[in-house]
């Protein structure tokens, strides 16, 4: 089993602790994606793992076998970093052998390997350049080239793609997702981009100030947020959060907040709640927008349309704080500039504790 | 109607383009200006009077009204046994300076960069930096002193291993190791800085990658610290070679004597004496500009052969 296991992972800077306690099960073959704001502890967790930074306590785990004292280049890991770390000296053969040369393998077998990884990465053409005469995909590939020829038990990704133009990640996630298929080793990817996170995880850890603060496939995590924060951080763009106070009846309790109300999904926290404190999550794509006053509809003021092709997004304001809606364009460009309001069905409402940003228990959804 | 634009237009003028970027970055130029006027009044203007060299100068008659001679003056300084034994001095004692001077500071960066203990690093490095700040003539004081066959620390040890003091600085098979060593001594230490810069410059993501890749602290330094100020060593060397031919002749004049001009004296010591003691500034001048000549060929040279296989160069 090439899994890795965190278990109650610490990381301090001498008084300063910025990892606190991390639990986490990769499992073999996983492609699990650590993303965060910056600063959370994510990278600190991977160079961990990567035997780059000591590990202040707890236990970490490779292939069932402790690491915490395990030198690097005994774990079985191989890194790609953000800025590719590649040798701007050797050519693009000599970066990937770098490697296998350092652990004494035979010539024959190291030109093999890399002959066969710069197939599997479309480098055949590039061997013999070196990385100041290849584009940021290209450099990037022999990146990822030049872990994939050591054959690891785990991958570990660190921002690769942040350096890189739009386009040019969106092409490179796709590739490494179709990597991980071929070769389908244990990959942990760190990055603060959701929208990779997204994409690529079969999980995705979420994690804020040095702490998980949640663990799931990317359609639970988005469908049900275990909190505010998860909540606000998944999505493009993200939740819509409104503090309100629950002022409905025993049954249908109704959200009011800057004057106005909104019908709230019967959850069983907000039973005879009058009065509670809560945050009203509504993502932008379950706003149906109304360009008339409805029964139910809640008012705002349009700031401003974002168009982005097949949909725009509509900057509103609601009571003077931003909320946005995401909205199909096909036959209603003319009429974005007239709307006034939205609405928005009860279930599809997320509901947190004010206090705690937890969210309300009876809220799980399935994609 | 009115009539069609041009809408291909004219391209600025390169006087225009010339103008406008001096207009919108004159301050940069400013900046530049003392350096250029320094260029200008000290190495610039002095070239008129190079062609000394090829007149029979008289300081009553200047530069302008003294007659040319043609090439007399280089005929007499290849004719002369003791210039062509200062080009042989000149060229041994700069090539072992450079086998021998140039790999030092490199290897202290080196050194220092593996030190981790940050107080013993500082020490070491403020140790290794402060002959640099001593005066040339305290240097060759020092020097003196060392080698003193009475009471020199060096005589002192050898006699204390029972052996005859040695008469260092009037034997001129020592001139050559004593120069050499006391340059390495004074300089490594504040030319290692240049290389401590560059291996600054060394992205840590490499060292990591290779530390995950397996690399050991001494593989580390060979194939990735060493190759990666590689440009900046070329880069040195090129200058280096363009100043061979000029050997620290302070240092020279203040350690060496008539016993050992055989191994010491250098075509800046023989400038010196010819020309400044015996007031024969036309033929000084000439060997002035033969190892001018002689360092500018050096230099190109370098230079084309660093940009064609290392890609690194001066310009």
């Amino acid at each position: 089993m090439s899994g890795v296991q965190l278990n109650g992972i610490i990381k301090a800077y001498g008084a300063v602790q910025v990892v606190h306690g991390i639990d986490l099960e990769v499992n073999e073959k996983e492609f699990v994606v650590l993303v965060g704001p910056s600063g959370c502890g994510k990278s600190t967790t991977l160079r961990m793992i990567a035997g780059l930074e000591e590990i202040s306590g707890g236990e970490l785990t490779i292939d069932e076998r402790v690491m915490n004292r395990v030198s690097p280049k005994d774990r079985d890991v191989a890194m790609v970093f953000q800025n590719y770390a590649l040798y701007p000296h050797l050519n693009v053969a000599d970066n990937m052998a770098f490697g296998l040369r350092i652990r004494k393998e035979s010539k024959a077998d190291i030109d093999a390997a890399v002959k066969e990884v710069a197939g599997i990465l479309g480098l055949e053409d590039y061997l013999e350049r070196r990385p100041a005469d290849l584009s940021g995909g290209q450099r990037q590939r022999v990146a990822m080239g030049r872990a994939i020829v050591r054959r690891p038990k785990v991958f570990l990704f660190d921002e690769p793609l942040s350096n890189l133009d739009a386009k040019l990640r969106t092409q490179m996630r796709a590739e490494i997702k179709r990597l991980h298929k071929r070769l389908g080793v244990t990959s942990i990817y760190v990055t603060h981009d959701q929208v990779e996170a997204m994409t690529l995880a079969d999980r995705i850890v979420v994690m804020n100030d040095g702490r998980i603060e949640q663990v799931g496939t990317p359609m639970e995590l988005f469908l049900n947020p275990a909190n505010s924060f998860v909540a606000g951080f998944l999505g493009a763009p993200p939740m819509n959060q409104v503090k309100a106070v629950i002022t409905g009846g025993d049954t249908s309790p109704v959200a009011s907040f800057k004057g106005q109300k909104l019908k709230l999904p019967a959850l069983a926290g907000l039973q005879n709640a009058e009065g509670r404190e809560v945050i009203v999550g509504i993502r932008p794509e379950y706003a149906d927008v109304v360009t008339q006053p409805e029964d139910g509809s809640v008012s705002c003021e349009l700031d401003l349309v974002e168009t982005l092709g097949s949909e725009a997004l509509l900057h509103m304001s609601l009571g003077g704080d931003p909320f946005v809606i995401r909205t199909d364009t096909l036959g209603r460009m003319a009429d974005l500039d007239a709307v006034n309001g939205f609405t928005v069905k009860p279930d599809l409402i997320k509901v947190f504790d004010a206090d705690t940003g937890v969210a309300l228990s009876g809220q799980t959804r399935v994609a | 109607m009115s009539a069609p634009r041009d809408i291909t237009g004219d391209a600025p003028s390169k006087v225009a383009r010339i103008t406008e970027h001096l207009r919108n970055e004159w301050q940069l130029y400013v900046m530049l200006l003392p350096t250029i006027i320094w260029f200008i009044v000290f190495l610039y203007k002095p070239m008129y009077g190079l062609q000394i060299a090829f007149k029979d100068y008289s300081i009553f008659r200047g530069v302008a009204n003294s007659p040319w001679v043609g090439l007399e003056h280089f005929h007499t300084l290849f004719g002369s046994d003791q210039f062509l034994r200062a080009i042989k001095n000149t060229i041994i004692i700069s090539f072992l300076s450079l086998c021998f001077g140039f790999p030092m500071p490199i290897i202290l960066a080196l050194m220092f960069n593996e030190i981790t203990h940050q107080l013993f690093k500082k020490t070491a490095q403020t140790i290794v930096y402060l002959p640099h700040f001593i005066s040339t003539v305290i240097i060759a004081g020092i020097v003196m002193t060392a080698f003193s066959p009475s009471a020199g620390i060096v005589n002192t040890f050898i006699q204390w291993l029972g052996f005859e003091p040695i008469y260092f600085l009037i034997k001129p098979e020592w001139f050559r190791p004593i120069f050499i060593g006391s340059g390495i001594w004074q300089e490594a230490g504040f030319s290692s800085i240049v290389f401590l810069a560059a291996i600054a410059g060394v992205s840590p993501s490499l060292y990591e990658s290779a530390v995950v890749d397996g690399a050991s602290r001494w593989q580390m330094m060979w194939k990735i610290t060493l190759p990666s100020i590689l440009p900046t060593i070329i880069i040195m060397l090129i200058i280096r070679i363009g100043n061979l031919l000029e050997v620290g002749f302070e240092l020279i004049i203040l350690l060496y004597q008539p016993s050992t001009y055989e191994t010491g004296d250098v075509i800046n010591t023989l400038i010196y004496r010819q020309g400044l003691q015996g007031a024969q500034y036309d033929l000084a001048a000439a060997a002035g500009l033969f190892n001018a000549v002689v360092a500018f060929v050096l230099v190109m040279t370098a230079n084309t052969i660093s940009k064609r296989y290392s890609r690194t160069s001066l310009w």
